[in-house]
Parts: structure tokens; sequence; C-alpha cells
């Protein structure tokens, strides 16, 4: 103990050298599994009614943070609208030429149908876009801080651009 | 004693605070000759697999992330895919592929904001029902209708 202590002197306390090495030498594993320790704390503390601190309510918000959380919101509801249209499929007597030609009839007018395209093409257009910008994290790319906020303007272009592009075919 | 106590003062971050935990900041001095009778005063609890684990599903995990990120880039082909060659092919991967990405990709969804047992084991199982019907009904739409490739081309049309 003494002669760790020393060694631990001798090197410079305050560097930040990794001495795990010596220290598992005591390691001890512990009986429960991250998933388990993670239930322990939410049963404990809903049994306790305890309040949540506020977080997204208090912390400021970033360009980061709105397009991640944008690109699960796109996700949700993407899903959404196609598990809505296969229900749909499912249970709607007729054929969707059918409702297509419903639709049709309604006469909406030209910049209506635009905007709707456009309103269709933005979250498919934003999610594929942030999807990469996901990928190339993935492969370990990306990750500086000025390179994340580029990374994310770039994609708010690009839906854009797609988006407006999309909705003029 | 009275250098450790300085250490302590002066460096808090930089040693593993493992080892300078604030109750047994002055013990580990006066424990030293009986360090081998205690050595779970000063050890690290840390989570480490036990070797009775290994193998039951260790690669699980991973293995799904990496099959997202497949399956992400699959689905990513598929549009141009879907452009340039309509048809009952591309309809079909469209439908497994739209339905599995959606799928994995609400499950992760829950895992982040479900907690206790139940509640996930209830929540994993509407999903499941919830994509199986999707699944069934695009394929439906594929079989009896139109198709995907042939009903976004109709609803661009107008």
């Amino acid at each position: 103990m003494a002669l760790l202590l020393r060694t631990v002197a001798r090197q410079g306390l305050c560097s930040s050298r990794s001495q795990f090495g010596i220290l598992y030498r005591h390691a001890v594993p512990m009986g429960t599994t991250a998933k388990e320790e993670m239930n322990k704390f939410w049963t404990k503390n809903t049994r306790l009614n305890r309040p949540v601190s506020p977080h997204i309510s208090i912390y400021q918000w970033s360009v980061p943070m709105l397009l991640s959380i944008s690109h699960r919101g796109t996700g949700v509801g993407l899903s959404s609208g196609i598990s809505a249209f296969a229900l749909a499929a499912l249970v709607l007597p007729e054929s969707y030429p059918y409702y297509l030609d419903l639709i049709h009839s309604m006469s909406f007018g030209p910049q209506f149908l635009a905007f709707t395209k456009f309103a269709l093409a933005f979250p498919v257009a934003f999610h594929t876009f942030n999807g990469v910008r996901h990928l190339i994290w993935d492969v370990g790319k990306g990750f500086k801080i000025p390179e994340v906020y580029r990374s994310g303007y770039v994609v708010i272009a690009l839906t854009v651009l797609a988006s407006i592009g999309l909705a003029a075919m | 004693m009275a250098a450790l106590v300085r250490l302590s003062s002066v460096c808090h971050r930089g040693v593993s605070p493992l080892l300078f935990r604030s109750s047994s900041l002055i013990r580990p001095l006066a424990i030293q000759k009986k360090d081998q009778d205690y050595p779970y005063l000063i050890s690290a609890k840390i989570h480490a697999t036990p070797s009775n684990y290994a193998g039951s599903g260790s690669k699980a995990a991973s293995l799904h992330w990496t099959g997202e990120r497949i399956l992400s880039i699959a689905l990513l082909g598929m549009a141009p895919a879907a452009y340039y060659f309509p048809g009952p092919a591309v309809d079909y991967s469209l439908a497994a592929a739209l339905t599995l990405h959606g799928h994995w990709g609400l499950g992760q969804v829950l895992t982040d904001y479900v907690h206790g047992d139940f509640k996930i084991k209830m929540a994993n199982a509407g999903l499941f029902v919830l994509s199986t019907i999707t699944f069934a009904g695009l394929c439906y739409f594929n079989y009896h209708d139109v198709g995907i490739c042939k009903a976004v081309a109709l609803l661009w049309s107008k």
C-alpha cells in the first residue's frame, strides 16, 4: 500500500496517467448487470415518486440537439405514417386509384398540392440526409464539434433543396 | 500521514478516484498492514461480465447494431432503385426494409423511454404487433393493389 502511494507520488500525482493495471489487482466485479442496475434505479425512484430534475426545459438548445431530436421525431412520424397506410390498405374497401381520384375530384389549388408534396418530402429528405450523417459518425468520422455543426448545416441545406426539388416534380 | 493529506488536497482529479474516495482518504495508510486481510476496502467495483455469462448472447447487441447499419445502407440504395426500376421486386424489398428499419428504430425509442420490466415487455409486444400488421398491410397492397412504387408515382402525378 505504501509502495503504491510512493509509486503514484513519483510519477507525478496530477497526471491523468492510467494506472488501472495496478489498481485492478483489487477489482471486484459487481453481481448485477448494467441493465439490472438501471432497472433498480427506475423502480426505486418511481416508487418513491421522486420528481425528475429539469433538463430539457432548462438546458440551452443547440443546433445539433435540435437535429438529433428531429431525426427521432421524423423517424417516429414517418414510421407511423407507413403503419397507418398499411392499416388503411387492409381495412379500406376500395383500391388506391379510387381514393386518389377522390382527392383529384376535390380540385385543390396547385399551390396547395405543391405545399402538400413539400410537406411529405421534407421529413423523408431530412431523415435520409441526417441518417447519412449518422452513418458517417458510425465509421468514426466527423466528431469534432465544428464538424458536427458544419455537417448539420449541410443536412439542413440539402433537405430544403431536395424538398423543393421533389415538390416541383 | 500528513503527506497523504497533502496529496489528496493538492490533486483530486489526476489520481484515480478509486483510490482516494473521500471516505477512505486517511484509511489506506492505516490499513496498510491489514491490506491482505481486507482487500475489498480499497477495491474498485466494476461491471465485468462474469465468466458464467460468457457465450449467452454476449455478441447479440453488437450484431444487432451492425445489422441496423447494414439495413440503413440497403434502404438508402432502394430509393434510386425504386425510381429507376419500379416493380414488384423493389416493392416487396421496400416493404420488408421499411418495416424492419421502422421496427428497429422504434425499438430503440422504447428502450430509451420505457422503464420497468413489465412496461418494457408490453411495449415491445405492442411494437411487434404493429410491425407485423404494417408488413402484412404493405404486402397486401403490393399484391392486390398498385404497389408502393406505382403508388408514389401516381400520388406525385397530380
